[in-house]
């Protein structure tokens, strides 16, 4: 089997189960992130790739081998630590030839290939620099560098970024994610920050409490999220309660809901994008898929406008470009359009 | 480990340091002014340890029965130390102890440093008993110091490692004994040099001058390969003997008797050049203000019956002649021997001190 | 009105540290340099005056070799615990709390142990009748038991014995507080456990690795009971001559001016090696 593959991993730490068992497969080539809040076991997950943690049980596969079992050391995947671990007492030249020392590397090769890095990481003429003398951003790049020396099988991250300034972080998502591309290697970073996830993935895993939630490329991970903790992780969601009444129908609150993919009978959630309701002025019609309520706030924010709606009770947000602003005031009564595929059908989480 | 303790600190440098710091202490927080307002007390030094802990059991309270007066007994360090605090206090005007304990050359130096207070002999009557040998005197022929006890560091030997009684210091230098000897460490105290002269050049006449010191050294020098410790603490070599581990050596012949009764197999011999008969005498602090009761107290401790309770109490040689004294012969033998003493050349330790233990440096260090 | 307690307070907590280090060691080192210059009176004590004959005497070959053996011992005990300190007190911090607590207890009673009780205990571990090298023997590894103190091996066993727990005192919280993730990154690029510390910690610590040697060889250099316990004639050190000087011969001006020197040495190791250090960090 092709790429990084996880079979029944499973890690605890004394009674507290760290990452539960999980089977997942990783292809080849692609962007993946580790998603989730914190402690959600998406690190220990990744330091059990690296060989950092021993998983409980279970086997991490790569291209078919077991690896479980290999040190560290030999398993060559270049790693990013969140805090970067550039060694204080090296310059940047030696930090990135580190690798290439350790195994033997002559001085005029491993200068070479700190060149070339550097080039890579856009800090040309940096080789000489003590690591203290940095900026956040350099140290970053010579982080990256470093851990590409060995051009390792799988580059692994641990959230490399959190240290910057929010600026500086976006352009360094879209600076990494060109660097993948241009090397085509397999990339997993772990991340809280769900636009960072958006921004780089191919794959995005979402986990939480030590569960993976969903595995699918960014897009659809917000358009079709599995389950409610998926739907309300990733991005701004109404969640709506109602029970089946019938092929394509959801009884709540109010009135009757159209959706697609709606189980046979009982109780279930709804997932309604804030940016897909439709709103209007009340004009007493009555339908399948649109519901009447109050506006009780309304937020605009300029280049988008949001509006705090009760719909028979429950808390609704609609959003609305100003092009699409209906003349409503806070007060009014309005109709509430939920067109039918912008209703998700959650599945259990 | 009651002898140990014995061992440990009898003239014990390691305990006397710590002892002395206590009686500087001591010296800072006494107030002496105050303590004269109460009834008649005496602070009197000991040597540290088994000596200190004899006096107070068998001594100390005769003293306070027959006299009335009241003992503070103090730790004392033995070599020097005791002697630089003893002056250090002199010149700050105080006495951490009445009446101190003080070896031969100690007494000769705290003499040419003056800090003896003299003494009457005829406010001491029991004094008369003390053979004139161990009565210290200035210069000027006053006495400022009375014999206290004597002891003698012999020829030791572990019964089970050494056949037969060695007879001679001689047998120090044998080859056959490499590496088996524990000597102790210090010129001063070690008394090697008034050894080897004895034995090898006929008498101590030869440490007369220094060209003779020399020839003694050289002479000495021959035995260096025999020794296995040079030690300044007792139960370094104490503990060595017992074992068998270190089987021959210098020690004190009182320890090594209690040693021996204790059942270790291990035996002290007066060779027939002498054993080393040192000694230690009764001073009193120019600094003490109580002269009249310190004239008591060595009055008191020169009466023949409580020298020979020493002797029976505490292990130590009287200083008065043993006619005197009552004591058996067996009681006798126990702490003193009939063959003619080797007595140490104290003039010359005090005379040639710095050049001596330079040289002695040099000798067993080089 | 709130600036001023608040400087008061700073004076007062300088103020307090100062005034301990001038009553308990600028005075008494005053009053030790004075003496070393002071007339000694063979035969009884010394006179206040200002001569040079005690340094003189000490100036020759003979103390200079013991002052280069003291040097030296105590820059080898120095080296010898280090060595074997630093990686213990690595695999100590990353133990858990509990192990920790357990060891440092051991460690903090170990150094209670007086220069007297490590001596004799030493000795007595060494020695021909009682010693470990009779458990040799009954492991067949020697043929008969034999003495290894006093000696040379004794000096340095008891010496890097007590200096062992200090040692990994002054190390601790210099090892607890290295990034654990600096070995974990030097193990994804390649180093075994082995090389990642070899490479990676030691270098990474290497300030405090230096002034943990210069206080070991200091705290070496001052070691008196354990030469004179252990060794023989030989390896006494200074420290035991300046104790025979100022306790037995009562020849404190000679050893005030030993002990000045003896300083002054140590002193200037510590500022050579600490310049030296300063110059290759900045390099």
């Amino acid at each position: 089997m092709s790429g990084l593959v996880f079979d029944s991993i499973e890690k605890k730490f004394g009674d507290f189960t760290a990452v539960h068992e999980t089977s997942l497969t990783i292809p080849n080539g692609k962007f993946v992130c580790l998603l989730g809040p914190s402690g959600c076991g998406k690190t220990t997950l990744l330091r059990m790739i690296a060989g950092l943690e021993d998983p409980t049980h279970g086997r991490i596969l790569l291209e078919g081998n077991d690896v479980t079992r290999i040190p560290t050391h030999q398993r060559d995947f270049g790693m990013v630590f969140q805090n970067l671990a550039l060694f204080p007492h090296l310059t940047v030249g030696e930090n990135i030839a580190y690798p290439l020392r350790i195994r033997g590397g002559s001085k005029a090769d491993c200068f070479k290939a700190v060149k070339r890095l550097l080039e890579l990481v856009q800090l040309p003429d940096m080789a000489d620099r003590p690591v203290a003398k940095l900026s956040g951003g350099q140290r970053q790049r010579v982080a990256i560098a470093r851990a590409l020396a060995l051009e390792p099988k799988l580059f692994l991250l641990d959230e490399p970024l959190s240290a910057l300034d929010a600026k500086l972080r976006e352009s360094m998502q879209i600076e990494l994610k060109q660097l993948q591309q241009k090397l085509g290697i397999t990339t997993i970073v772990v991340t809280h920050d769900q636009r960072e996830a958006m921004t780089m993935a191919d794959l995005v895993v979402v986990m939480s409490q030590g569960k993976v939630h969903q595995v699918a490329p960014p897009v659809e991970i917000y358009r079709k999220p599995k389950d409610a903790f998926v739907a309300d992780f990733i991005g701004m969601t109404n969640l709506i309660t109602g029970r089946v009444n019938g092929a394509d129908q959801i009884a709540v609150a109010g009135g009757v809901l159209l959706a697609d993919d709606v189980p046979a009978s009982g109780d279930v959630t709804i997932s309604v994008r804030p940016e897909n309701i439709r709103l209007a002025k009340d004009d007493g019609a009555n339908s399948a898929g649109i519901l009447t309520g109050t506006v009780s706030y309304i937020r605009d924010l300029g280049a988008s406008i949001e509006f705090y709606l009760d719909v028979s009770g429950q808390q609704i947000t609609a959003i609305t470009t100003p092009s699409d602003r209906p003349d409503v005031t806070a007060g009014d009564r309005v109709s509430v359009s939920f067109p039918r595929e912008a209703c998700v059908v959650l599945g259990d989480a | 480990m009651d002898d140990m303790k014995k061992g440990i600190s009898r003239r014990s440098v390691l305990a006397g340091i710590a002892g002395g710091s206590a009686v500087a202490m001591a010296g800072i927080t006494g107030f002496p002014g105050i303590l004269k307002a109460q009834e008649k007390s005496l602070k009197i030094g000991a040597y540290g340890g088994y000596f200190k802990d004899s006096f107070d059991k068998h001594i100390f309270p005769e003293f306070t029965k027959a006299t009335g007066i009241a003992v503070e007994s103090i730790a004392q360090p033995t070599g020097e130390a005791w002697l630089v605090q003893l002056e250090q206090a002199a010149r700050a005007g105080q006495a951490p102890a009445d009446v101190s304990m003080i070896s031969q050359v100690s007494m000769l130096r705290g003499s040419a440093a003056g800090i003896w207070a003299k003494l009457d002999p005829a406010k001491m009557p029991n004094v008369a008993n003390v053979i004139p040998a161990f009565i210290n005197k200035y210069d000027d022929g006053s006495v400022c110091g009375v014999g206290a006890v004597t002891w003698y560091i012999t020829l030791v030997s572990n019964s089970d490692v050494i056949g037969e009684a060695p007879t001679s210091w001689a047998e120090l230098w044998k080859p056959e004994r490499e590496g088996q000897l524990g000597l102790l460490a210090l010129v001063t105290n070690s008394f090697l040099l008034d050894v080897t002269a004895k034995t090898y050049f006929g008498g101590q006449e030869i440490l007369d001058t220094e060209e003779g010191i020399l020839k003694v050294m050289d002479k000495l020098a021959e035995l260096k390969d025999n020794v296995q410790l040079w030690y300044r603490d007792e139960a370094q070599f104490e503990q060595a003997l017992k074992s068998g581990e270190i089987p021959m050596g210098q020690y004190y012949h009182d320890v090594a008797g209690l040693a021996a009764a204790d059942g270790y197999p291990v035996r002290s011999t007066f060779p027939k050049e002498g054993g080393i008969n040192d000694s230690g005498s009764w001073a009193v602090s120019k600094a003490s203000e109580k002269l009249d009761l310190a004239h008591v107290f060595i009055d008191f401790m020169s009466q023949p019956e409580i020298q020979a309770l020493l002797s029976r109490k505490v292990g130590t040689s009287p200083t008065i002649p043993r006619a005197k004294t009552g004591l058996t012969d067996a009681e006798f033998a126990s702490v003193s021997s009939e063959i003619e003493p080797i007595i140490p050349r104290y003039d010359m330790y005090q005379q040639r001190a710095d050049w001596l233990s330079q040289k002695w440096t040099e000798l067993i260090v080089g | 009105m709130k600036l001023k307690p608040q400087k008061f307070a700073d004076y007062a907590t300088i103020a307090f540290p100062a005034g301990m280090l001038t009553v308990f060691f600028v005075i008494p080192f005053g009053i030790m340099i004075a003496v070393s210059f002071f007339q000694r009176v063979q035969g009884a004590f010394y006179e206040p005056a200002f001569v040079f004959e005690n340094y003189a005497r000490f100036l020759t070959g003979f103390f200079g070799g013991i002052l280069g053996f003291s040097i030296g011992l105590a820059a080898l005990v120095a080296v010898v615990s280090v060595v074997l300190a630093f990686p213990f007190t690595y695999i100590l911090t990353r133990m858990s709390r509990q192990a920790q607590v357990v060891w440092l207890v051991f460690l903090l009673s170990v150094l209670s142990l007086s220069e007297v009780l490590i001596g004799f205990g030493w000795s007595t571990l060494l020695s021909r009748t009682a010693g470990i090298t009779n458990l040799l023997v009954s492991l067949g590894i020697m043929d008969k038991p034999m003495s290894l103190s006093p000696g040379f091996g004794a000096v340095m066993t008891g010496m890097v014995y007590q200096t062992f727990p200090y040692t990994v005192l002054v190390l601790y919280p210099a090892l607890s507080r290295l990034d654990p993730s600096l070995v974990e990154a030097a193990r994804t690029l390649g180093s075994g456990p082995v090389r990642s510390f070899a490479n990676v910690v030691v270098p990474a610590l290497r300030n405090s690795i230096v002034s943990t040697l210069i206080m070991v060889f200091v705290f070496a250099l001052g070691c008196y009971l354990l030469p004179q316990l252990l060794g023989k004639p030989s390896h006494w050190t200074l420290s035991v001559l300046i104790t025979d000087q100022a306790i037995y011969q009562s020849n404190m001006p000679f050893a005030a001016a030993m002990a000045v020197f003896l300083v002054l040495v140590s002193l200037s190791l510590v500022a050579i090696s600490l310049l030296y250090g300063k110059k290759e960090h900045a390099a």
